[in-house]
């Protein structure tokens, strides 16, 4: 079977996410979530506050995504943001990484957990399925990035 | 014998970076904990030993005095200073009051630390000691911020509060206290005194009525019929619980805080006038004042999401206004709810087709079998069905 890798898009999520940041932040992720199978990865490291509104663009790019058959991951989620997520009980509903690094192997793996799984055995010399290298990255204040 | 007491909240002192000691601005000391403010339960612990002139100094900001002013339990009240930057030196000025107007001894204590000592018993070591200054301690030997002080020993008590209570001028023998400690640092440390209080791990009682057992409801508290409650659990006065919501592992949820409908408080406590909104999950938090505290992630976080967190307004007229414009809010909504929904049934029992096809395929055989012998040269419908689905 022929495995063709597509572009991962990992976007950088600003420190505030209320109405007018989610807005903003909506459309600015909105031509990556209109590809064919998007593959999008939020980092949420610099969140310091997120409201409802937030939450709901976040849905909205779930949605978005499994629409066209794509999926969008959480990762280095900010200890406001788990808590905001878990209070809302959508955390339930996001596959969610300790890192951007880990978010982005994860597309390459066929099931969620595979390469996690394999971390310990990398570390003890066996190379790894798939490496995620990036491949450009747009520095103009967006944060986001490609990774292949 | 004629024995003062000084309560001291906030003066966080130490050079080490130590807690706030407080949540949203407000000292852990004016939170309600199990339906009274936990300085209000210290000054009724005074009053059970026979200490009943007592001060209360902080220097907590004078926009707490709204939740503080549930703290009068006594024609002869506490008097409450709010002394500001210059909390020591009025408790200074305090002391030398009451040695002036003949105290036999003075009790200060900072809130801080919430004690269960047994006064009496510290007060006959002090004397049995003859020491200038008799301090607690806890099991560790480490203190609790609790002193006994002699008039004689205004110097030493000049250097202790000079100190911030942190150093003593002369050796002193120190009181071991037997009873329960909680240090009350943190919102973690204001949550376990509640569950501690609701597990009857101190002497803590709830100050309302237990309607089931484990389940203590205050006056004028309401929950929903569909809600479910799970004890042990509190439910402070004028308190709501609406619909479908759970409240469970201990949660307590103190006056006038209100859970919305489907949400769920688990190992949870909501501070006074905390609204919660509907659909949510609160686990291992204290909440109130747009701030939530969890406990396990050890993390504070500010939301100002009106639907996710809010504040029942305090004063009691604006409560009232708010309560009858949700009143006449609602009542239109159900007027146009009921008529919606009258129509939709009669446009449904208009509809003859659907109503004969009802009745019909109640009385109707899952499968018809041919009238007379003759096999039907049609194949029948519902056998097709019964094939596709079947695969059979």
């Amino acid at each position: 079977m022929e495995t063709i890798s597509r572009p991962v898009v990992v976007k950088r999520m600003p420190e505030r996410m209320n109405l007018k940041q989610a807005r903003k932040f909506w459309k600015e992720v909105q031509p990556f979530l209109n590809s064919d199978r998007p593959q999008v990865v939020f980092d949420m490291s610099l969140v310091r506050h997120i409201d409802a509104a937030g939450i709901d663009v976040l849905l909205q790019c779930m949605r978005e995504a499994m629409k066209r058959d794509g999926d969008l991951k959480l990762a280095a989620l900010s200890p406001q943001s788990a808590v905001v997520l878990e209070l809302t009980r959508t955390g339930r509903l996001f596959e969610i990484y300790e890192n951007s690094t880990a978010a982005v192997k994860s597309f390459s793996s066929f099931l969620p957990n595979a390469l996690r799984q394999l971390e310990p055995q990398t570390s003890q010399g066996v190379v790894p399925m798939f490496t995620a290298q990036p491949v450009s990255s747009s520095d103009d204040g967006s944060g986001a990035t490609l990774a292949a | 014998m004629d024995i003062r007491a000084i309560l001291l909240v906030g003066g966080v002192a130490g050079e080490d970076a130590l807690p706030p000691e407080s949540i949203g601005g407000i000292p852990l000391a004016f939170m309600d904990v199990l339906g009274l403010p936990v300085i209000e339960r210290v000054l009724r612990r005074l009053q059970r030993f026979g200490i009943c002139a007592t001060t209360v100094i902080t220097d907590a900001p004078s926009t707490i005095l709204p939740f503080t002013q549930r703290a009068e339990i006594d024609p002869r009240a506490p008097q409450l200073e709010v002394a500001g930057e210059e909390l020591w030196d009025a408790a200074e000025t305090t002391f030398r009051q009451y040695v002036s107007e003949g105290a036999d001894l003075v009790i200060a204590m900072r809130l801080g630390p919430y004690v269960e000592v047994d006064y009496d018993e510290m007060i006959q070591h002090h004397l049995d000691k003859r020491c200038a200054i008799s301090m607690a301690v806890d099991s560790q030997n480490a203190t609790l911020e609790l002193f006994v002080i002699s008039p004689a020993g205004r110097f030493d008590a000049r250097e202790l509060f000079q100190s911030h209570l942190q150093r003593l001028r002369r050796e002193c023998e120190p009181f071991p206290v037997k009873g329960y400690v909680n240090r009350l640092a943190q919102a973690a440390d204001l949550r376990r005194l509640g569950l501690d209080g609701l597990l009857a791990r101190n002497a803590m009682r709830p100050e309302a009525v237990e309607v089931k057992p484990g389940v203590f409801l205050g006056r004028g508290a309401r929950i929903h019929r569909k809600a479910r409650v799970v004890a042990p659990a509190f439910i402070g006065a004028r308190g709501k619980v609406h619909a479908e919501a759970l409240i469970t592992r201990g949660s307590i949820l103190e006056h006038h805080a209100e859970v919305d409908c489907g949400t769920v408080v688990e190992n949870s406590t909501l501070l006074p006038f905390t609204r919660l909104g509907a659909g949510l999950d609160v686990m291992h938090s204290v909440v109130g004042f747009h701030r939530l505290a969890h406990l396990i992630r050890n993390t504070e976080v500010e939301i100002t999401d009106a639907k996710l967190v809010d504040m029942v307004p305090i004063s009691p007229v604006s409560r009232l206004a708010g309560s009858t414009a949700a009143l006449f809010a609602f009542i239109p909504k159900q007027i146009y709810r009921g008529v919606r929904a009258l129509s939709h049934r009669e446009s449904s029992a208009a509809d003859p087709e659907c109503a004969e096809a009802g009745g019909s395929a109640l009385n109707a055989p899952v499968l018809e079998a041919p009238a007379s012998g003759v096999e039907s040269s049609e194949f029948p419908s519902n056998l097709a069905v019964v094939r596709r689905y079947g695969d059979d």
